[in-house]
């Protein structure tokens, strides 16, 4: 693992998925999160894969956490294998406002599902975010029936979320990441994977050194 | 997942998921063209995808069923004046044939845990289930064509009579000192089926060279970021009845055991030799490389390494082109590995999602099962202005590309159709087991009896292929007959196909699939009988590496896009750095910025040191 110099410090990187329909505020919660901005001004996101949040969980973990948003393209539900592969959490978020958004948690949660596994063959951990509460009309309370609806669905739990007003984001990304390191039961990432290759374009040092004949 | 209407204006209309497709979309959103990117399948990367065993047999069983193109609709209502309608072909089921499945292992569950339930993959569960629970009734009947369903049991055309009984029991070679277990798992069906999911088995089987084309794309275009890749750590070659490992890095020459030191010698001088071009070479240029080697004095050892593993070539290839291959060969050993290939983790189906990833994230619009039923030309300009999809909408473009299946046969001009044979195994040890059971191999097997030569890769659990405990084998090559007459005889004798008491000590088959896939490389981009902005992607071509599709990609994109640059690197989202506790970004936030992220902030570079030593990272030259 990196950081040998450094005492005991354990360092993780976490993919998490941030799924919903179109509009429900995906984005903006993953801005809020992120770079603790709110924006009115829905932009798509292009050129952007995912938004790097790094907590210091404790004086001896760190963790760096990958939020990939669905590129706004793919949002006829056709999400490429190298966005589900290897994520270890998922968000799903649905609009208070609009209806619709809620019925199709279901299949977006099935579709999780069907596309990632924890190396166990679990499903990996996800949370509901019932978003945009702020514009919420009447007062209702949903809490038995929300409940209810986790436990089917399997969802950890859920949240009511604001991007705007800032409610429940950090609640919700906590809640999650607790329950991602505690499948992870210490094994730091990748580390099974130690002779796997990346290719990147900056690390321009040792090239061709062990060249052959 | 909503049902929405598409915006009905792109600058380019992709049908296809193929490699070639994929890159042109990515290329073509990189540089900001609204791309439209549409498959009538239900998955990814066409010929070139990868699947797990369920969605295999699923996709087995379509092929069988031979699913009969939908009906054209008649859509000259949505055609103006000055314009005419051009139908494609409906469905590419012309690209697969001569498909066969065998299976060797018990379908029987031993140990009934649970109901074989298959919720992993929607589409495949279905199949999966089917195949399980099916009773081998006969034991020869049964396990061939196992692969379930109406359509299959229907189908004779494919069953073929083998030697063998399949059985039950599997055979228990000793295993090789280095393994921890000391017999061989048995494998059921059923496991294979439930633990299915974690197969990823490619259609095409094909290396990526460490200074090819596509790797040169993946780091060029930072591509590469969604994937990740292992060394094939060994060249093997069959020869004198026995798979023998070539060496082919310096390490290895002299590591060598089967070498004499004078061959060790030899080698390594006529390897030195072949860097540079020589006069000698010159001379040789038109005459047949194996003549060139011979003149060399080298031996039959050293000679077969050369012109079969090396070069990879024929007895009849020409001094020149043995000569850049084998240079090409030298020049992509070392980088990152002691062969010069490398392979992605969870199968090669991954590198065409990579494309459609990156394209996506620059704003192309993905949908599958979704077609273009139809190209509406302007008659005076002979250009295709708008397709028609397969709702019935009307989506106008300035260019369209198209995987060469759904372009009519009357259309396209008329290339003697050359096919591949291919065949998938699962086994369950290694041709030649060895120290490490994580090695990934290639091995070739030369021309015999007019036969092809054969191209075989053997990958282990390592890749993300095939699950512990088994191997998943692929072989390929130019197709003289059937796939199941090109390579059964390989497979025979290389491996043992039920209850042998294989004094050998071959490793057996589990399960298997033959089929005949049409050769991409003889279709040209342009030429065929379309509208001059129409551009033809060829399927999968026979070669071991990627460099066709890639270089047809790049030409179809500057036909498209003369100015532009083709794929340049996208910025890196690691870059864009917030830190816990301090809320002012280390750099860039713009959409528009794009070069200059070179300039990243400390923390993405500490990162990346990190990362080096977890990783062999690697590293392009400039």
């Amino acid at each position: 693992m990196a950081g040998g110099s450094v005492s005991e410090c354990k360092e993780y990187l976490f993919k998490v998925l941030v799924i919903g329909e179109l509009g429900v505020g995906k984005t903006s919660i993953i801005k809020r999160y992120v770079h603790q901005l709110f924006s009115q001004h829905y932009r798509a996101t292009i050129g952007v894969d995912f938004a790097l949040k790094v907590i210091n969980w404790d004086s001896k973990t760190l963790v760096r956490l990958q939020l990939w948003d669905i590129a706004g393209q793919e949002r006829f539900g056709n999400m490429t294998r190298v966005y589900y592969k290897e994520a270890v959490g998922a968000f799903v978020v649905f609009d208070v406002t609009r209806g619709s958004t809620f019925d199709a948690v279901s299949k977006w949660k099935h579709d999780l599902d069907s596309k990632v596994k924890l190396a166990n063959g679990n499903p990996i951990p996800s949370v509901l975010l019932a978003n945009k509460c702020d514009q919420k009309k009447e007062n209702s309370n949903n809490t038995a029936l929300m409940d209810n609806f986790c436990k089917e669905t399997g969802f950890l739990g859920w949240f009511e979320t604001s991007a705007k007003d800032n409610i429940n984001v950090d609640e919700a990304a906590r809640f999650l990441v607790e329950n991602i390191l505690a499948n992870d039961k210490g094994l730091p990432y990748e580390e099974s994977n130690g002779d796997r290759i990346k290719l990147d374009q900056e690390t321009v040092a040792a090239e061709s050194k062990s060249g052959c004949c | 997942m909503a049902a929405e209407d598409l915006p009905s204006e792109f600058d380019v209309v992709i049908l296809g998921t193929g490699l070639a497709e994929s890159v042109v979309a990515a290329a073509c959103s990189r540089v900001g063209q609204r791309v439209l990117h549409v498959d009538r399948r239900s998955y990814y990367a066409a010929n070139w995808a990868s699947f797990t065993f369920n969605a295999l047999l699923t996709w087995i069983q379509e092929i069988q069923a031979e699913s009969l193109s939908e009906e054209v609709q008649d859509r000259s209502s949505l055609v103006e004046e000055g314009e005419e309608l051009i139908y494609l072909s409906g469905s590419d089921s012309a690209s697969i044939s001569n498909l066969q499945v065998f299976c060797y292992v018990s379908e029987e569950a031993e140990e009934e845990e649970e109901p074989a339930n298959t919720t992993e993959e929607e589409e495949a569960g279905a199949a999966g289930e089917g195949a399980a629970k099916e009773p081998s009734e006969t034991e020869s009947a049964g396990s061939k064509e196992e692969e379930a369903g109406e359509a299959a049991e229907g189908d004779e055309q494919a069953a073929q009579e083998q030697g063998e009984e399949p059985k039950a029991d599997q055979p228990q070679p000793s295993a090789p000192p280095s393994q921890s277990e000391p017999t061989r798992k048995k494998i059921s069906y059923t496991q294979l089926v439930k633990e299915g999911r974690r197969f990823n088995i490619d259609l095409v089987s094909k290396l990526m060279y460490s200074r090819g084309s596509l790797v040169d794309l993946l780091i060029k275009s930072n591509v590469s970021r969604y994937a990740e890749f292992k060394n094939v750590t060994r060249i093997l070659t069959y020869r004198h009845g026995s798979v023998e490992q070539v060496p082919c890095s310096r390490a290895d020459v002299f590591a060598s055991r089967q070498l004499s030191v004078v061959e060790k010698r030899k080698l390594m001088r006529f390897l030195t030799s072949c860097v540079e071009e020589t006069e000698e070479h010159q001379a040789y240029n038109g005459r047949p490389y194996l003549e060139f080697l011979r003149e060399q004095q080298l031996g039959d050892n050293l000679q077969h390494f050369l012109l079969h593993s090396i070069a990879m070539v024929t007895e009849d290839t020409l001094t020149k082109v043995g000569l850049a291959s084998t240079r090409h060969f030298l020049r992509c050993l070392g980088r990152y590995g002691n062969t010069p290939f490398l392979f992605p983790v969870y199968g090669l189906g991954e590198i065409p999602q990579c494309f459609c990833r990156m394209s996506a994230v620059f704003g192309g619009i993905y949908c599958l099962r979704h077609s273009v039923s139809c190209l509406i030309v302007d008659k005076d300009s002979n250009r295709c202005k708008a397709v028609i999809d397969s709702r019935g909408q009307r989506i106008s473009c300035s260019h369209f590309v198209v995987e060469d299946g759904f372009v009519g046969a009357d259309r396209k001009v008329a290339t003697p159709t050359r096919l591949l044979s291919r065949a998938v195994l699962i086994t369950d040890a290694s041709v030649l087991p060895g120290d490490s059971e994580q090695q990934v191999s290639l091995v070739t097997v030369p021309p015999t009896d007019g036969r092809p030569a054969v191209n075989m890769v053997e990958l282990s659990p390592s890749t993300m292929t095939c699950i512990p405990g088994t191997y998943l084998v692929h072989l390929t090559c130019q197709s003289v007959g059937s796939a199941y007459e090109d390579l059964s005889p390989v497979v025979t004798r290389m491996f043992c196909m039920a209850e042998c008491q294989d004094e050998e000590n071959r490793p057996a088959v589990l399960w298997c699939l033959y089929f005949n896939m049409a050769d991409g490389s003889g279709v040209e981009p342009e030429g065929h009988d379309l509208p001059s902005n129409v551009y033809v992607c060829s399927g999968p071509d026979g070669a071991l590496g990627h460099e066709h599709a890639i270089k047809q990609a790049e030409s179809i994109f500057l036909k498209i896009l003369p100015e532009e640059e083709f794929c340049p690197p996208a910025p890196n989202p690691e870059d864009i750095i917030y830190d816990g506790e301090n809320t002012s970004p280390t750099s860039i936030g713009e959409e528009e910025e794009e070069e200059g992220l070179t300039a990243a902030g400390g923390e993405g570079e500490e990162k990346q040191q990190e990362q080096q030593e977890e990783e062999t990272s690697l590293q392009p030259e400039e």
